[in-house]
């Protein structure tokens, strides 16, 4: 549905103009709601809430981290099935967090934003939207997902595949996979929640690898009854369980991020998981990482390596040549033919650049900016790009634990500078380009020592290697550098007054 | 041949790919194989068939510890290329009706033999090592045993799949001889010294001792398909030329052993040599295929079907 109203400039400006309604969106208006800000506008390109967990509804779709981590604090909720719910559940979840704290009434459904620029005169952010629509905002909140863009890979030929094609970020569930021959391209972490399901159904899988992923077990069962009514009735023994669950996660970041005894003891729980999953020598030698582990996102899960065993299934680690009418050529000069071919390829990451065009003060261009590796101050703010927030901005990303632990922080920090905004009644709350400088450098500095930079490609870097992605600590440091709006990191312009006050 | 840049090298290869489908393999000319020409040509294909594919195998290994991403992507697509030579060998053998459907051709036990070797060690071997014997047999695949097929099979089909199947290979040299020169670069006699000390390796000593009695065993086989051996020789004698046409590839310490491996080979008064690895491959022919573990499941990869 569409909202036939006005050009949005004729409307007063929201207080919050919030782009992208998944977790992030619809967090940060909960927040600034709680907080008595209530001008808020969610525009969604979607016909529904949800991003991430709303698209990716491919079979086996699943949260990789315990569902008591992966929802927010202040809306815990006592009824998951499972310890790692399925992508359903997490979309259920958010169709709960809409209704309960009312949020429908701001969101403006199937308006793509794709262009935001900041009105100097006015103070205003502009957002127009693919249909022409123009929305304002004194602050505006980049809520539009770190992997929302579906990912296609640059293999020569894809146009001329006559069979179906899905992405596992589109699904198409109409289209029956029953007895289809299908081959599946990529083994990172949706690829290995479909395989198990689609070895299930298919005539014929064969799954196509580039590089072999770290896979560790996953401790994964139902959620037994008086576990639920537990934790109804005494939800402080829940709040203790995700406490030590984040705890559980924080200590893995001693393997994950950094080359520690850690990481060698993991690498080890990891072949010993192929080891007793995988008899076969020559598979299992397929199967191996040839990198550091954590260089890469760590997956886990107890049925892809069987999967792949099952006698309708097969791993190809030939290199991909090209896509033709029928099918997947590969160098060893096999033509593999199949009905459908399932794209496990991830998503366009914007690390080097933006997702739409973003003009700042003075019509500096944000893009332009970003072109060499993507930087911001404490992963939120931009220099010369006054009162716009970035979630899962540059150099955020978790690699060990739930993204809504960060996505928390950020959320606080947005709440609490628009807070800011409004009582000192600025125009306009900038970020130092200094402090935005020395931020980097240090991250820069803390990033050269982590797995991540060790030498692997992977989509947290750049092409040049430049990694403007991950977040180099603990959760908990990450918690801490957000904890604290230090307003000398930035430059305040007074509403009325055009000069700068300190 | 210039040292070539690897970088470029990998684009290209990427560029030029081809697949069994590209051929037609029910076109005429299998007729043209005499009655006379066909068991020992089957002999043949199946022994260079088994050839490529432990070549394949070999390249596997090197792609685990190229020294770079350029190297290593580069050896992961030589493997599958070997793989597609075995391939294509197998569609000919089938379009001469010498393979029942479905049927792999059995390795002979020289073969068996490289297999098991190269699948319990050859990914711990350091890469210089099989980065130069691979060459030495690759030219001595290209050299003698592609061309005097080529010389004595009239099909035009076998003369397609090869003209493919060389263009390849002239690229798996070009890359094999450069690598040689880069490892032998700024090498010194301390480096050789260690380097030859890696010979006390009882799992290289083990590939030795498979891998040159396959090089006699090949001998006996072009003899026995009326090839002079001067032939094979002449290949070999090429890759003591063409690897040590510069300092940095005759600095190569690798590249010295095989040259003088090559020698004994190709000279068959060296009898020292020759009589205990004559007998290796006698030897070899006489172990019962029950003493063979199971071939590893890579073993089975290969296929005569265009499409799968
Ligand atoms: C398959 C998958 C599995 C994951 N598993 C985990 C996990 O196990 N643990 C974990 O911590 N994280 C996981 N993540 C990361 C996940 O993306 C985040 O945890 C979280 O869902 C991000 O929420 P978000 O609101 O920032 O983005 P999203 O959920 O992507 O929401 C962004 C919204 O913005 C909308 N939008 C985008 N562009 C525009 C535009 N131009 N105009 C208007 N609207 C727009 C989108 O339609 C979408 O609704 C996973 C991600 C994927 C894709
Ligand atoms: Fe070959
Ligand atoms: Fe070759």
């Amino acid at each position: 549905m569409k909202n036939n109203q006005p050009l949005a400039q004729q409307q007063p400006p929201a207080d919050a103009l919030i782009i992208g309604a998944g977790f992030a969106g619809l967090g940060t208006a909960i927040r600034l709601q709680q907080q008595g800000i209530r001008n808020i506008t969610i525009l969604e390109r979607s016909d529904d809430v949800g991003g991430t967990w709303r698209d990716n509804q491919y079979p086996g779709a699943a949260c990789d981290i315990p569902s008591n981590l992966y929802s927010f604090s202040f809306a815990q909720n006592p009824n998951w099935s499972r310890s790692f719910s399925g992508s359903r559940e997490i979309l259920e979840y958010i169709h709960h967090l809409v209704n309960h704290f009312n949020l429908r009434q701001y969101i403006r459904f199937n308006q793509n934003v794709s262009n935001l620029a900041w009105d100097q005169d006015k103070g205003l952010w502009q957002a127009t939207t693919t249909d022409g629509d123009v929305f304002s905002g004194r602050t505006t909140v980049m809520a539009q997902g770190p992997l929302s863009n579906p990912g296609w890979p640059g293999i020569v030929g894809i146009e001329d595949f006559e069979g179906k094609k899905l992405h596992s970020a589109a699904w198409d569930h109409d289209y029956d996979l029953k007895g289809k021959r299908i081959a599946v391209i990529g083994t990172g972490a949706s690829a290995i929640q479909i395989v198990p399901e689609l070895a299930k159904c298919a005539d014929k899988l064969t799954v196509f690898q580039r590089t072999p992923p770290w896979i560790m077990p996953r401790p994964d069962f139902t959620t037994p009854d008086w576990n639920k009514t537990l934790f109804r009735k005494a939800p402080v023994s829940q709040t203790a369980v995700r406490k030590a669950l984040y705890l559980a996660h924080e200590s893995m970041a001693l393997a994950v991020i950094w080359n520690s005894p850690l990481t060698r003891f993991a690498e080890r729980l990891g072949r010993w998981h192929l080891r007793k999953q995988v008899p076969d020598r020559w598979l299992r030698r397929q199967l191996t990482p040839d990198y550091r582990m954590g260089c890469k996102r760590i997956l886990v899960s107890n049925d892809y390596y069987p999967a792949l065993q099952k006698p309708n299934t097969k791993l190809i680690t030939w290199p991909i040549d090209r896509i033709s009418e029928n099918g997947i050529r590969t160098v060893e000069g096999i033509e593999h033919q199949f009905d459908c071919i399932v794209f496990a390829t991830g998503f366009e990451v914007s690390n080097a650049g933006t997702p739409f065009p973003i003009t700042g003060i003075g019509g500096r261009s944000l893009n332009e900016e970003w072109k060499r590796g993507a930087q911001a101050y404490k992963s939120i703010n931009v220099s010369g790009y006054p009162n716009l927030f970035f979630t899962f901005g540059p150099n955020s990303g978790p690699g060990h634990n739930s993204a809504l632990v960060y996505m928390e922080s950020q959320m606080d920090y947005i709440v609490r500078s628009i807070r800011t905004i409004q009582s000192l009644k600025l125009k306009a709350l900038d970020v130092r380009q200094s402090a935005q400088d020395d931020h980097n450098r240090s991250i820069q500095s803390r990033l050269a020592k982590t797995n991540w930079n060790s030498g692997c490609q992977s989509w947290y870097l750049t092409e040049d290697g430049f990694n403007a992605t991950m977040y180099p600590g603990f959760a908990t440091q990450y918690a801490k550098q957000m904890a604290d709006l230090e307003l000398e990191d930035y430059r305040l312009l007074a509403e009325e007054a055009a000069s700068e006050t300190v | 041949m210039a040292k070539i840049d690897l970088d470029n090298m990998l684009e290209k290869i990427k560029n030029t790919q081809w697949s069994l489908s590209d051929v037609d393999w029910d076109a005429p000319g299998a007729e043209l194989i005499t009655p006379e020409q066909w068991p020992k040509l089957k002999a043949f294909m199946a022994d260079l068939m088994w050839i490529e594919h432990v070549g394949a195998r070999a390249f596997a290994a090197m792609a685990k510890k190229a020294p770079d991403d350029t190297l290593r992507q580069i050896y992961t697509y030589f493997h599958a290329e070997e793989q597609r030579h075995a391939n294509a060998e197998m569609a000919l053998m089938k379009r001469w009706g010498m393979l029942e459907d479905g049927e792999l051709p059995e390795p002979n036990n020289n073969l068996r033999l490289v297999i098991e070797w190269l699948d319990r060690f050859a990914d711990d071997q350091p890469v210089y090592v099989l980065g130069t014997v691979v060459p030495m047999l690759e030219i001595a695949l290209d050299g003698a045993l592609c061309k005097f097929l080529l010389d004595t099979v009239d099909d035009p089909v076998c003369h397609q799949a090869f003209e493919l199947i060389n263009g390849d290979e002239a690229r798996h040299l070009g890359v094999g001889f450069s690598v040689m020169e880069m490892q032998g670069h700024g090498k010194t006699y301390i480096e050789l010294i260690r380097m030859t000390a890696q010979l006390m390796d009882p799992r290289l000593i083990l590939g030795i001792a498979s891998y040159f009695p396959l090089l006699n065993k090949m001998r006996d086989n072009i003899v026995e398909m009326g090839l002079p051996e001067e032939k094979l020789y002449e290949a070999m004698r090429k890759f003591e030329k063409i690897g040590g046409r510069t300092g940095d590839g005759r600095r190569n310490p690798w590249f010295q052993i095989i040259k003088h491996h090559g020698r004994f080979v190709v000279d068959r008064k060296k009898r020292f040599y020759h009589a205990p690895i004559d007998a290796l491959v006698k030897v070899a022919d006489v172990i019962p295929k029950k003493a063979f573990p199971a071939v590893p499941s890579w073993v089975k990869e290969i296929t005569y079907h265009p499409t799968a």
